[in-house]
């Protein structure tokens, strides 16, 4: 590469965005590192995109602050700003080839034909895409569009690039074989990443930090571990994975707190602190929750019944049933073999479930 | 008699394909018999009075310095609305396409208007007007006329290939680099260029045959097809017939032509 | 304005709003408003042209009292001087006030649409009437083309009828009329059969029934297209499916095809109306002369024959006012808009 790039910082403060009366994105701080892979999580329409575009320029905060750099962004347009955007559908030129695609941020910026040419050669053999400057997009798969489009817009050398939801379109085999190059890609070049994606597989997956979003407001900011084993509250708990969740009463607080579920005394960890006698939820993951060989004993004790069984190569979803409810249990393939149908004792921890106070579910 | 639904609905059947063969003879054989009588050595034109096949008709009209020059004023005001037509048609389309709901919806109207408004009144409106600044009828007004209306047929058809346009190609354009004149120059022009060539196609014809906007705003001039008609009046001479067989030559060439290449331009798309 | 300039750019929002400018105002506004503006006055005697006169003649007796004074006076060099310098003073008063007399002014009025006697409204009633006559016949006439066409299942028969359709419909609109007035003349083919079959000669020509029936045909084509148009996009399994509950062939049209018609239907009727009311060619072309005019060629008349613009401009305005009541009126009884239309 050319020139070294480096990522830059995304600052935004209290910067919102409203369409008359709809508010799109609520005031939000947030600070993406630079030469960080950050991803911005949620369901579609919760404003994750409109956040992109006011990153990208195409849409100016109603109120607030958009900074790169250290730099305010307020009055640029997307043209002025170093960032590129990846859009969804990709939007590669279709009447111009694929180098002239990748060339055409260059062509902006008058450079001469041939270096322009000898540049986009360059990138496209950079992304594997060497034989097929000559073609027109429509005549590449969808891999090889990803990856033009991936060189058309780091040809611009930005200190951002801004990727709202490009894999969707390929299946998922390509998907996960994207992702790893993606991450490459960000690690090679340095540059700040935002990916915006409502898939949690591609957020955990390739990010240094993720943040959820629901409607316009980012709920919780961290590293994907940490969003995933200890969400903030319950619509990121629902959101990211699988999930089961009890409504419960507490009945003790502390740090390990006792509630009172329909399906008895349960005792899970209590990170809010939540007083005795709150309304609350339970929540335990379904790889937590594990059925009990007879006379083995775990802090939390369930009767259920198993209704089902899907096999799904390294790990079986068992799906059970206590009391009308739906509990799922996620098992490792590991020669014990699953319960049969029929009665079964779950157990789990209390250290591996969480009480988080009564709030939205997802039901993704 | 009873008929089984299935038996009904093939009568039916019936009576429309019968019904539409009636139509298509309706349609056909008065320009057949009006073709024939660009052949016949008798004038008036006649088909009851059959005198022998010949070509006569058609050397007349070589020899008609009229039509030669009606020929000429129609090639000229059909290129000038041409010229006219496309940048305003299109200046409209991208008028609309920018503007808000409210101001696009008046403006959209007052575009569209010509279409609904008989051609004759556009010719005496354009006349009148120019009389007033001291220019009489003729091949200017005509122009002008033509492309009052012309232009709205231009506009709808840009304005439908805009509306396909992908938003994102020209956000793209943009984040690049572009700047919105080149964004729109390197993007929006290229895109929309398979309809510059039909508008200017449909325009072309659309000039070039028209007759009622043409006879009220022509003044002492003529074209083509204000000669044609001035001469059917009193129908006198075949030679009007041996035009029709022109024209309805040209139109069948034309037509067949645009079927294949639509034909084409399907079977690539696919 | 700032959305144009941030869309296109400084030069180019200026090219456009040229271009758009030049068209709206200037080739479609400005025309119709001088047109509706000359149809509003006319040139008519001044208000005080009466006082005037007298004046005038009064002037004229002062003249000739000078022209008796002047004899009496013939020895006296200095009287006949200042008789004749009064002499010429008054002529050019009196050239003044006779130029004031004469010179017409503009007046505000509605009289030009009164010159339209009743002579003249009859044809206007007529030619509204007759064109809606073609506008419903050419309806009955096409809606079962539009549908057949529309059904047809193979794309080769469907292209081949097409281009059957096409083909008339592009040839020129005076050739399709120019057929007509050979086969309906004294001599044609229509009336050698009736002839044959022991029939009186039909005057087609004189009558205006050739007008009639050579509109018919010139425009029905436009009421195809239009009715072809909106059907072929019609789901054909709702037909079948409206059989399948038992629907009779009316109710399924009645029910089902018509309502999905309703913009052809519009356009087809607002086509076919607005070209046989403003139609001048097939009068022109059909009648020679003989049969009663249509009223596009009074206006014809006022404009280049009787050269009175602006009765004629009143002629063409109430033409159109009809046109747009026509089509507001299509567009409420049919309930589309504008969009629907401008296809």
């Amino acid at each position: 590469m050319t020139g070294q790039t480096i990522g830059m910082e995304i600052e935004l403060q209290r910067a919102s965005v409203r369409f008359n009366r709809f508010q799109a994105v609520q005031p939000t701080d947030l600070t993406i590192r630079a030469g960080e892979f950050f991803s911005i999580l949620g369901p579609s329409g919760c404003g994750k995109t409109t956040l992109l575009r006011m990153i990208s320029g195409f849409l100016e905060p109603t109120e607030g602050d958009v900074r790169i750099g250290g730099r305010s962004m307020l009055g640029l347009g997307p043209s002025d700003r170093p960032t590129a955007l990846i859009f969804q559908n990709l939007a590669l030129f279709p009447l111009m080839t694929v180098w002239e695609n990748v060339a055409f941020g260059l062509e902006m910026r008058g450079w001469p034909r041939a270096k322009r040419r000898a540049r986009a050669e360059e990138l496209l053999a950079t992304v594997a895409l060497a034989d097929h400057a000559g073609k027109l997009p429509d005549q590449l798969s969808g891999g090889q569009r990803q990856r033009a489009a991936i060189a058309r817009a780091l040809a611009v050398e930005p200190a951002v690039l801004l990727l709202d939801e490009p894999l969707s379109a390929l299946d998922l085999k390509l998907r996960q074989h994207m992702r790893a190059e993606l991450k490459q890609i960000q690690a090679r070049t340095g540059i700040t990443f935002v990916y915006i994606t409502h898939d949690q597989g591609e957020a955990l997956t390739m990010s240094d930090r993720v943040a959820v979003m629901n409607k316009g407001q980012i709920i919780q900011i961290g590293a994907p571990a940490r969003i995933y084993d200890h969400p903030g509250d319950s619509f990121v708990a629902t959101f990211v994975g699988e999930m089961n969740a009890l409504p419960c009463k507490l009945t003790e607080s502390g740090p390990i707190a006792q509630c009172e579920t329909p399906l008895g005394l349960l005792r899970a960890s209590n990170p809010n602190a939540l007083p005795a006698s709150s309304d609350a939820m339970l929540f335990i993951r379904p790889e937590r929750l594990r059925p009990l060989s007879p006379g083995e004993e775990a802090e939390n004790t369930l009767p259920a019944r198993v209704t089902r069984r899907d096999m799904e190569g390294a790990w079986s979803m068992i799906v059970t049933e206590a009391q009308g409810r739906k509990l799922l249990v996620n098992m490792p393939n590991d020669g014990r073999g699953a319960p049969p149908e029929g009665e079964v004792r779950l157990g789990f921890e209390a250290a591996e479930a969480l009480i988080l106070p009564k709030g939205e579910i997802s039901h993704d | 008699m009873t008929h089984s639904p299935r038996g009904g609905r093939q009568a039916g059947d019936l009576v429309l394909h019968v019904y539409m063969l009636l139509f298509f003879a309706y349609m056909f054989l008065p320009l057949i018999a009006m073709m024939l009588a660009g052949v016949n050595d008798y004038s008036p034109p006649s088909i009851t009075v059959w005198k022998g096949f010949t070509l006569r008709w058609f050397s007349a009209l070589w020899q008609d310095a009229r039509m030669w020059s009606g020929l000429a004023n129609s090639l000229m005001i059909a290129g000038a609305v041409v010229a006219l037509s496309l940048p305003m048609g299109l200046a409209g389309a991208l008028l609309l396409s920018k503007l808000g709901r409210r101001s696009a919806g008046l403006l959209y109207i007052i575009m569209v208007s010509p279409l609904l408004t008989p051609g004759l009144i556009i010719g005496i409106a354009t006349v009148t007007l120019w009389s007033q600044l001291g220019v009489s009828g003729g091949v200017l007004t005509a122009i002008l006329a033509q492309s009052a209306f012309i232009s709205a047929y231009a506009m709808l058809m840009f304005m439908a290939r805009l509306q396909r346009q992908d938003i994102t190609l020209e956000e793209a354009a943009l984040d690049l680099g572009a700047t919105p004149a080149r964004a729109f120059r390197r993007i929006t022009l290229p895109f929309l260029r398979p309809t510059m060539i039909s508008a200017a196609v449909i325009a072309f014809l659309q000039s070039f045959e028209n007759y009622n906007t043409t006879i009220f705003s022509i003044g002492g001039d003529h074209t083509l097809v204000t000669e044609i008609g001035a001469r059917m009046r009193f129908g006198i001479s075949p030679m009007i017939n041996a035009i029709g067989i022109i024209f309805v030559a040209l139109t069948v060439i034309c037509a067949v032509l645009w079927g294949v290449l639509r034909k084409r331009g399907i079977a690539r798309q696919a | 304005m700032t959305s144009l300039i941030r869309a296109f750019g400084g030069p180019l929002t200026c090219l456009i709003l040229f271009f758009s400018g030049v068209w709206v105002l200037g080739l479609i506004a400005a025309p119709q408003i001088i047109m509706i503006d000359k149809s509003l006055w006319r040139m008519e005697r001044p208000v005080g042209a009466a006082e005037l006169s007298v004046q005038i003649d009064g002037l004229y007796n002062r003249l000739d009292l000078l022209a008796l004074d002047r004899s009496t006076v013939a020895d006296q060099p200095e009287k006949l001087a200042a008789i004749d310098t009064e002499t010429s003073t008054i002529q050019a008063q009196i050239a003044d006030l006779e130029r004031a007399e004469t010179t017409p002014v503009k007046t505000y009025t509605l009289d030009n649409f009164r010159q339209m006697g009743a002579a003249h409204f009859a044809i206007f009633v007529r030619t509204i009437l007759a064109s809606l006559a073609v506008s419903a016949l050419a309806l009955v006439v096409c809606y079962p083309i539009a549908f057949a066409v529309a059904q047809l299942k193979t794309a080769r028969t469907a292209a081949l009828i097409m281009l059957m359709l096409v083909v008339p419909y592009a040839i020129n609109e005076l050739l399709r009329i120019f057929a007509w007035q050979m086969l309906l003349g004294p001599n044609g083919p229509v009336n050698a059969v009736l002839s044959a079959l022991g029939l009186p000669a039909v005057p087609f020509l004189e009558s205006g029934a050739g007008v009639f029936i050579a509109m018919v045909y010139a425009y029905i084509l436009f009421m195809v297209f239009p009715l072809y148009n909106v059907l072929e996009t019609l789901d054909k399994n709702q037909i079948e499916a409206a059989r399948d509950l038992g629907a009779p062939v009316w109710q399924i049209h009645r029910r089902v095809v018509i309502p999905h018609a309703r913009p052809g239907i519009a356009v087809g009727c607002i086509m076919t109306f607005m070209l046989s009311v403003g139609s001048y060619s097939v009068p022109y072309i059909m009648t020679r002369g003989t049969a009663a005019p249509w009223f596009t060629q009074l206006i014809y008349n006022r404009f280049f024959e009787a050269t009175n613009w602006n009765v004629g401009a009143a002629y063409a305005l109430s033409l159109l006012i009809v046109c747009m009541i026509f089509v507001f009126l299509m567009m409420r009884l049919l309930k589309v808009s504008l969009k629907d239309i401008a296809k």
